[in-house]
């Protein structure tokens, strides 16, 4: 690197999402220490730093910054602001919780928006060392909410195993990156792509470092075989944290697993990858499925569903090219509403934190809770992908890939999976209303934040279900460049 | 584009007949305080309503000339280039006399549920709404993805009405109904997507469109595969022989309007889709494969007879004498022949109508004595003259007695098969006949003639006067369609004799060795779809 090279001010504004997330959370960790009286504010706070950060993604001027460390596109501006929708439905969900625990504190929506921020630059970054840089400011800020229930073991174990599981991802992305780098001599991405283009370095320890890089990411999304580690977590730690936590980070790692699939993919290393992502996708719909037909435990069944939904975003990358980006995008987007919506009226119906979150005890609560039990319904139509609704609608996209680029294989794999999925989806709907009532909640706690969350993911799943034409026509406007 | 989904909701179309029902339901969803009767009758007024659309609709355009009644205008839907969805719906004369019977039957669904629906009526009316929008939806569709997504909405309701309202083993009816439907589906969203893809890469643009999918012409064995895909989505939802096992589960524990719903509506659809999509996309491997449907048909039709024959429990024989009566309908349809087609149309008809009486009388009996065993009735007649003479003339119309509509359909079909060369068929099929006089004869005399067997039968009261309106439309239509069967055929006679010279004209021709492009049907003779948008790749 340049050693004159000094920070301008065009390039500290490109930086500005990261920025206002970074400060907005330092602000209110002061509040907290300072103002801790305005505490039932912050994560209104939050939600506006959450909307700034959202209003400079969708400003920044397109093109590389720091001499080429992070880039911002309509691309990663779109993915972007999936990561701030997933942000805002955490914040929103969580005071809720958080004050029937007595938990309520600054340090929640510090650490998640610091994590955002690490997100953003996690799908801008197009520079190894960067990337790694952005992956463990957000993990770092996870491990913190995943134990932030403190009074009970299982939040602890949950953060630790998360803990545990992000310390072997650094590991292996650390020796990925030392073996890119020594053997192409750059850790940016355009650079890596010319010295493979230019056939440079050996292609043995060339491919053992992408794969090595590859797993890493994999492990984040918790694809199958990296997997194991979702449902402990997913479990035991407090379900607003979940409802953030299963959908944002998998967002970022999905762009930069694109990203690092197509870079060897059109190299001259990529010959076996396309089948080694349909291995991955398809051992991840089908696991995911299986094991989710047999869980108890609402929480365990979404984090198996999430294995499985993980799968099917990996599908279009089976045929990576720049098409790919299209079908994952909708799809992750879909995924963001119906999942954290989910998870967000699991937090609100569920008096128990830790780890009873029977399924069973869903039994009649239709009846006592109309209106979430309906936004639950629809997450659950829409995570089987039942039209009219967003899990369809990235299904279709999905499949459609698949055979448009002779996976039909995989589709069917797919179809097939689907249907496993639609017997645990409707498991909860058939509690909900066709079961009585055996159990009267207790503690449960839904305000108004959370109720909000609720109809946004639900009738967002249901709106991009119905009338998806202004949802596609901002997608398509994100690739209209590639 | 000019108009907007807004513009067809409100304007005289069929959109606003379809999305109506479930629009006008939404507020049932918030009287969840408000008295049951208020509900009641707010969910009766807006079926009404729906019902005076469709009529409107239709007379407006009664006669007018082409197959094709109705098109609305032509809107993008899913638009992710090159990647389309057009939301595309029109009315022609196959889907006509099915989207009348649908909305005739909605009222008289939810007047039969009146009494019988006894928790959660708002949720009750707001799912046959829904369910409601789903069907019309299906019949309307001119995309074949726009048909998927519907097909696929009419799921959730049926679900949550055999689910919730239903009797004892409800659960697992309403799983095995929602697994069985959802299996074939999605083989069949993989042949349509498989459809549009070669569409694209012959034409570089994607189509679901009924209209453009009409012109692929593809080789044998993908003809074969998405026929087969098809076919089982479709066979399920008859349901045909082997895969027929969820429709007595089903039939039996859902609530009466549910059942009425589902044996006058839902199973047509099954059948709908074979003459719709699976014969005319695919005609080669449908000519292929026609001994085997027709086996299957017939084998239907004696399977369904005798088991309904066993049955002691009312409820059980209606719905296994369903499985024998679309067995006639499935055979009619494969046998490829004008008057054959327009029989089977016809007694998809007078199934709903006849089957739909059958079931609401069966509820309204349970309504009374909470049992639906032959054992505990006998001599009925006697308290209950009215309910005895609606019971025989539904029966007899379901048995096929000439002057009622249930002859008019069966002995056009057993024509037209016998005409098109498959004798032996027609001939076996007579035997669905006599079994079907036999075991719905039996039910009557071992319900309503006979001594009173039961102290408690001697007191059971008539038909109420709700339960009499519920009846009446559609006994008057039994008689009519049995009477003067012509208005009820002639508006579907144009579309079906379309259909038909265009599928046994691409019969007639080799499949192709590799997938192609026929010129635009607009000007191969078809008039079905003569008020169609000629494409831009018309001109290739």
């Amino acid at each position: 690197m340049n050693p004159e090279y000094s920070v301008s001010t065009a390039e500290l504004a490109s930086l500005a999402p990261e920025i206002v997330l970074t400060v907005g959370g330092s602000l209110l960790l002061l509040l907290e220490a300072f103002a801790p009286r305005l505490r039932r504010s912050f994560h209104w706070l939050g939600l506006a730093f959450v909307a700034a950060a959202s209003w400079y993604v969708a400003t920044l001027p397109a093109g590389p910054s720091f001499a080429g460390l992070i880039e911002a596109s309509s691309l990663t501006a779109a993915f972007s602001q999936a990561v701030l929708l997933a942000a805002a439905l955490g914040l929103l969900v969580a005071p809720g919780y958080l004050s029937r625990e007595r938990l309520l504190a600054g340090e929640y929506p510090a650490l998640l928006l610091w994590c955002a921020a690490g997100l953003l630059l996690l799908v801008r970054g197009v520079e190894l060392l960067t990337l790694f840089v952005a992956l463990e400011l957000l993990s770092l800020c996870l491990y913190g909410l995943a134990g932030f229930h403190r009074r009970i073991a299982s939040s602890a174990e949950a953060a630790l195993k998360y803990f545990l599981m992000g310390a072997f991802v650094s590991a292996f992305l650390v020796y990925g990156i030392a073996l890119v780098y020594g053997e192409t001599g750059s850790t940016r991405i355009e650079g890596i792509a010319a010295a493979l283009a230019r056939g440079q370095g050996s292609p043995g320890l060339l491919l053992l470092g992408f794969l090595l890089l590859a797993c890493g990411f994999a492990f984040k999304l918790s694809l199958v075989p990296f997997h194991a580690w979702a449902p402990d977590v997913y479990q035991g730690a407090p379900s607003p944290v979940v409802a953030f936590l299963s959908v944002a980070p998998k967002v970022a790692s999905v762009v930069v697993l694109v990203r690092l699939v197509l870079l060897v993919a059109e190299s001259p290393l990529g010959g076996k990858w396309p089948d080694l992502l349909a291995l991955l996708a398809a051992a991840s719909m089908l696991v995911g499925n299986l094991f989710a037909l047999v869980q108890r435990d609402i929480k365990r069944m979404l984090a198996y569903s999430g294995i499985a939904h993980m799968g099917y975003v990996m599908i279009p990358l089976a045929a990576p090219g720049p098409h790919s980006w299209q079908p994952v995008l909708v799809y992750l987007v879909a995924y963001v509403l119906m999942n954290a919506g989910a998870f967000a009226i699991v937090t609100m119906i569920y008096g128990q934190p830790g780890e009873q979150h029977a399924i069973s005890s869903l039994a009649g609560w239709g009846y006592r809770f109309p209106l979430l039990a309906g936004c639950l319904t629809v997450c659950m139509v829409s995570l089987a992908g039942v039209p009219p609704t967003a899990g369809f609608l990235g299904k279709y996209f999905v499949f459609l890939h698949a055979i448009e680029h002779g996976r039909l294989g995989l589709a069917l794999i797919g179809i097939a999976t689907s249907l496993i999925g639609v017997a645990f989806y409707l498991r909860v709907v058939y509690m909900l209303y066709m079961k009585p009532e055996v159990a009267a909640p207790e503690g449960f706690v839904i305000d108004f934040g959370g109720r909000v969350g609720a109809v946004i993911a639900a009738g967002g799943s249901l709106l991009l279900g119905i009338w998806p034409q202004r949802f596609l026509s901002w997608v398509a406007a994100s690739f209209e460049r590639l | 584009m000019s108009t907007s989904f807004l513009d067809l909701l409100l304007g005289d179309t069929i959109t606003r007949f379809v999305f109506f029902p479930t629009v006008a339901g939404l507020p049932l969803l918030l009287m969840r305080r408000a008295p049951a009767a208020t509900v009641k009758i707010y969910a009766l007024v807006v079926s009404l309503v729906e019902l005076a659309l469709i009529g409107l609709f239709v007379v407006g355009r009664w006669g007018s000339t082409g197959a094709l009644l109705a098109r609305d205008a032509v809107l993008p839907w899913i638009d992710l280039a090159p990647l389309s969805v057009v939301y595309e719906v029109g009315l022609d004369g196959i889907s006509l006399p099915l989207v009348l019977l649908t909305g005739l039957l909605l009222p008289i669904v939810l007047l039969g549920s009146w009494n019988g629906i006894d928790k959660h009526w708002g949720g009750y009316a707001f799912s046959m709404l829904l369910l409601t929008t789903g069907i019309l939806g299906a019949l309307v569709a001119l995309d074949l993805f726009v048909f998927y997504v519907f097909w696929e909405v009419m799921l959730i309701p049926m679900y949550l009405i055999i689910g919730i309202w239903g009797a004892e083993r409800r659960i697992y009816a309403a799983v095995k109904f929602f697994l069985f439907t959802m299996a074939g589906s999605l083989l069949m969203l993989i042949g349509i997507l498989w459809l549009g893809w070669t569409y694209g890469r012959l034409t570089g643009v994607w189509s679901f469109r009924y209209e453009d999918l009409l012109r692929l012409e593809l080789p044998i064995d993908q003809q074969l595969w998405l026929f087969g895909a098809f076919a089982i989505a479709f066979a399920i939802k008859v349901p045909m022989f082997p895969v027929h096992t969820w429709l007595p589960d089903a039939h039996v524990e859902a609530p009466t309007g549910g059942s009425v719903i589902l044996a006058g509506i839902l199973l047509k659809l099954g059948t709908y889709g074979f003459l719709r999509f699976a014969l005319p996309l695919f005609p080669h491997a449908a000519d292929r494969l026609t001994p085997w449907l027709l086996a299957l048909a017939l084998v239907g039709i004696v399977y369904g007879a005798l088991v309904a024959w066993v049955q002691v429990d009312m409820k059980k024989l209606v719905a296994y004498s369903s499985i024998a009566h679309l067995g006639f309908v499935m055979l009619g349809i494969m046998a490829c022949d004008l008057v054959a087609w327009q029989g089977a149309l016809i007694q998809m008809v007078n199934h709903g109508l006849s089957t739909g009486a059958l079931f609401l009388l069966v509820g309204m009996l349970y309504e009374r004595r909470h049992t639906k065993k032959f054992e505990d009735f006998g001599g009925l007649a006697k308290p209950m003259p009215w309910f005895a003479t609606v019971l025989v003339f539904s029966t007899l119309a379901s048995v096929g007695l000439p002057a009622l509509n249930g002859f008019v359909g069966e002995f056009m079909i057993l024509v037209g098969t016998f005409k098109a060369g498959w004798r032996w068929f027609a001939a076996l099929s007579t035997v669905g006949v006599v079994l079907a006089a036999i075991y719905l004869l039996k039910m009557l005399q071992q319900t309503i003639w006979g001594p009173i067997t039961r102290e408690e039968n001697e007191s059971v009261p008539d038909l109420g006067l709700r339960e009499a309106l519920t009846l009446a439309p559609l006994c008057v239509l039994m008689l009519w369609i049995g009477v003067a069967p012509k208005p009820f055929l002639e508006p579907s006679r144009p579309a079906l004799a379309a259909l038909l010279e265009d599928y046994r004209s691409r019969c007639a021709e080799p499949a192709p060795d590799e997938p192609l492009l026929a010129p635009a049907r607009v000007s191969a003779g078809s008039p079905t779809f003569a008020a169609g948008v000629v494409d831009q790749e018309a001109g290739r």
